[in-house]
């Protein structure tokens, strides 16, 4: 049976201590029980965790919504963006069933990008081969003022950005993220999936879409 | 908390809370303080049409099926719009809310979480996130499909198309085999008011998938009406019975998704069990543990719901499936589903998860799900009906027997019916059965004229007659009265 995977790629450099990193493991943790009440998402969404700052790291591996686990995240150090870029495309590659001529695959995967600051590594090579994988709807969230939107803008045409990093903006931001999820198991669970954010469902008023 | 009261449309005072509302997909839904009914607000503005399509469905459409015989019976199978009402500029309407058994209860993993057809129509939900008392068993699926098909017959016979028939919009409880149409607001009223969707995607009829890229005053494209209905209709039976997609199968016709479902689903739709062009098999792939065995067709085949709903789902998916006109109509399906709960009889397994199966018409009988056999004496009764009162005939209708099963009025006169005319007078047994003493006997609880026709010998109400193979009994004198003939079945 076909896969909705949903890559969560989140920014836990040290700029992220304190309320904001308490905060995404509380919304990560709304998505995943909301998640769980949602038929169309427990037979067919999976999930996975990558976090990045000096180093990039797969947290959670591509797992049933049903039964992931998520481990104690702590925010401190850089915000490795490029490799974190690098590691999602090689990550998804070896994850994601592609299909043959005779087997359908899995549903392309959607991937929500969460950063609170400018990269403290160059992204031109993770971004390239990023651009070079096959994704669903793409959604990269600016976290407070400090992330960098010309440079999110590059990776995804679906910006958004929360005025201020605090606990109501973050959890808003994953209640988003549950119904764009459960929105888009519903969809792919009649067979087609949704390619622009329009498909979505409008997010709440802590997060207002970049507009270019 | 703020109480608002206002007056609908049609006079009567209408309170909610307004607090918190549950927001569906398009409208705003708040409780009115005894919970007894739902205020449901249009966030957007209803153009002219709707306005009406809502009068008319609150108006003519729910007199027309609430005011006569079987009204309360009705109440159970739709949660239907019973006034409109108007508040700061928007448009609302007043719902009855759903039962509570359409919730998960509270001490359960699910609780709260409406049960909505989806958590059983998937195989995976159903084997691993369905608590265990909620499951029901093969009966309870088919009274659940009973009831959907009444339903969707009587908004047939009233007229009216429902045009996104799907697990979304029915409510289905397991435990007790009771459907809930809900969502009946946007039904179609053919010629009056166009659909404002084209359906839900698994739901789709062909015709409408395949020329829905047509211009929208293109005279061949094709819109949910009556016969999508019966389409939906099946696929939803097929999915209650079976916990699988009857046109899901592992056929490739193009790496781009969109194509993939357009065809699969449109122009080249094709049934997963397909006598002859098996190109459309599912076929099991390494990560399909969990949807075992429903997927499996192989083992579970439709075939085995028996000759009534085989014959049923054939029309359905082969005949009817590219030809509108050839579909079952909802009145079909209550008739086959009704003489299927007929023929099926307990597993002997306690433990076997649809308890019950259908009888597979052979001497040594095997429940499908679990693999044991039937061990026993296996009454069978079948049913001859006569229209001169000397000659008669087979009803292809057949009644399996079982410790505690009972006969029925509609068993003993071909012109009754188990449905919503029924009078509840009509609907209580009237013989039951046992296995006493090394032997099948039914006890004659309310027939005044049953006859063992073999012996010759009145069967006063009180008494007992042992069944045995070959045997003939006359259960009524009355005209319609019916014969049965009783086979022995012994493994």
């Amino acid at each position: 049976m076909r896969r909705l995977p949903v890559y969560l790629l989140i920014d836990v450099s040290g700029s992220m201590t304190g309320e904001p990193i308490e905060s995404v493991k509380n919304g990560i943790q709304l998505l995943l029980s909301t998640l769980r009440k949602d038929p169309q998402a427990l037979e067919s969404a999976f999930l996975s965790v990558i976090t990045f700052s000096d180093r990039v790291t797969q947290v959670v591996p591509l797992t049933e919504v049903a039964t992931v686990q998520l481990p104690n995240i702590t925010a401190s150090g850089g915000t490795s963006l490029g490799q974190a870029l690098q590691t999602l495309t090689e990550t998804a590659n070896k994850e994601i069933n592609k299909g043959t001529s005779s087997e359908k695959g899995d549903w392309k995967p959607l991937v929500f990008l969460m950063t609170d600051g400018q990269p403290t590594d160059s992204v031109e090579r993770g971004l390239q081969a990023f651009k070079e994988g096959k994704w669903g709807i793409v959604v990269a969230c600016a976290a407070g003022s400090g992330a960098d939107t010309n440079l999110l803008r590059r990776i995804t045409e679906n910006v958004v950005v929360l005025d201020t990093c605090d606990s109501n903006s973050i959890k808003a931001f994953f209640m988003w993220v549950s119904s764009s999820v459960s929105a888009s198991s519903k969809r792919v669970d009649s067979g087609a999936q949704p390619d622009t954010l329009n498909e979505l469902p409008p997010p709440p008023e802590e997060i207002s879409l970049l507009k270019f | 908390m703020s109480l608002v009261t206002i007056q609908a449309k049609d006079g009567a005072s209408v309170e909610f809370i307004k607090k918190d509302p549950k927001q569906g997909g398009v409208k705003d839904v708040y409780f009115s303080p005894d919970r007894s009914y739902v205020v449901a607000f249009y966030r957007k503005e209803l153009d002219f049409g709707s306005k009406e399509r809502l009068e008319r469905l609150v108006g003519n459409y729910r007199v027309g099926i609430f005011s006569k015989q079987g009204a309360e019976y009705w109440k159970n199978l739709f949660r239907w719009p019973e006034r409109i009402v108007e508040y700061e500029k928007k448009t609302g309407i007043v719902v009855p809310v759903y039962q509570p058994n359409f919730f998960f209860p509270e001490n359960t993993t699910l609780a709260g979480a409406e049960k909505e057809g989806k958590w059983f129509t998937s195989a995976k939900n159903f084997n691993r996130f369905v608590p265990e008392g909620e499951k029901g068993n093969l009966l309870s699926y088919l009274r659940i499909c009973i009831n959907l098909s009444r339903a969707v017959r009587r908004l047939h016979a009233a007229g009216l198309a429902h045009s996104d028939l799907s697990y979304k919009n029915c409510l289905v409880d397991p435990k007790t085999g009771d459907a809930c149409i809900i969502d009946i607001d946007g039904l179609v009223v053919p010629n009056l008011f166009a659909p404002d969707v084209l359906g839900t995607p698994d739901f789709m009829a062909p015709e409408v998938v395949t020329t829905m890229k047509l211009d929208p005053k293109d005279p061949n494209r094709k819109y949910p009406c009556r016969e999508t209905d019966q389409h939906a209709l099946a696929i939803l039976i097929y999915q209650y019975l079976f916990h699988r997609h009857p046109l899901r199968g592992s056929k490739v016709y193009s790496d781009d998704t969109e194509i993939q479902e357009s065809l699969e689903m449109g122009e080249k739709a094709l049934f997963i069990e397909h006598p002859t062009d098996t190109s459309n098999r599912y076929k099991i792939q390494k990560n399909d543990k969990d949807f075992l065995p429903w997927i499996d067709t192989g083992k579970l085949p439709y075939k085995i719901m028996g000759p009534y709903l085989k014959e049923l789902f054939e029309q359905a998916f082969i005949k009817g499936l590219h030809t509108p006109s050839e579909r079952p109509s909802a009145d079909d399906w209550e008739a086959g589903l009704i003489k299927t709960a007929d023929l099926v009889q307990p597993c002997l397994n306690k433990d076997c998860v649809k308890k019950w199966y259908v009888f597979d018409n052979s001497t040594k009988p095997v429940c499908p799900y679990c693999g044991t056999k039937f061990k026993g004496q296996l009454p069978v009764f079948d049913l001859y009906s006569s229209h001169d009162g000397k000659n008669f005939r087979a009803d292809n209708h057949r009644l399996m027997i079982y410790n505690n099963q009972y006969l029925y009025l509609w068993h003993v006169f071909r012109n009754v019916f188990p449905n919503e005319k029924l009078p509840d007078s009509q609907k209580k047994p009237v013989a039951y059965f046992s296995f006493h003493k090394n032997q099948w006997i039914m006890i004659n609880q309310t027939l005044d004229s049953l006859v063992d026709l073999t012996n010759n010998k009145p069967i006063p109400k009180g008494s007992a007659v042992p069944l045995t193979n070959g045997l003939k009994l006359q259960l009524s004198q009355e005209q319609f009265g019916r014969v049965v003939n009783v086979s022995l079945v012994k493994a």
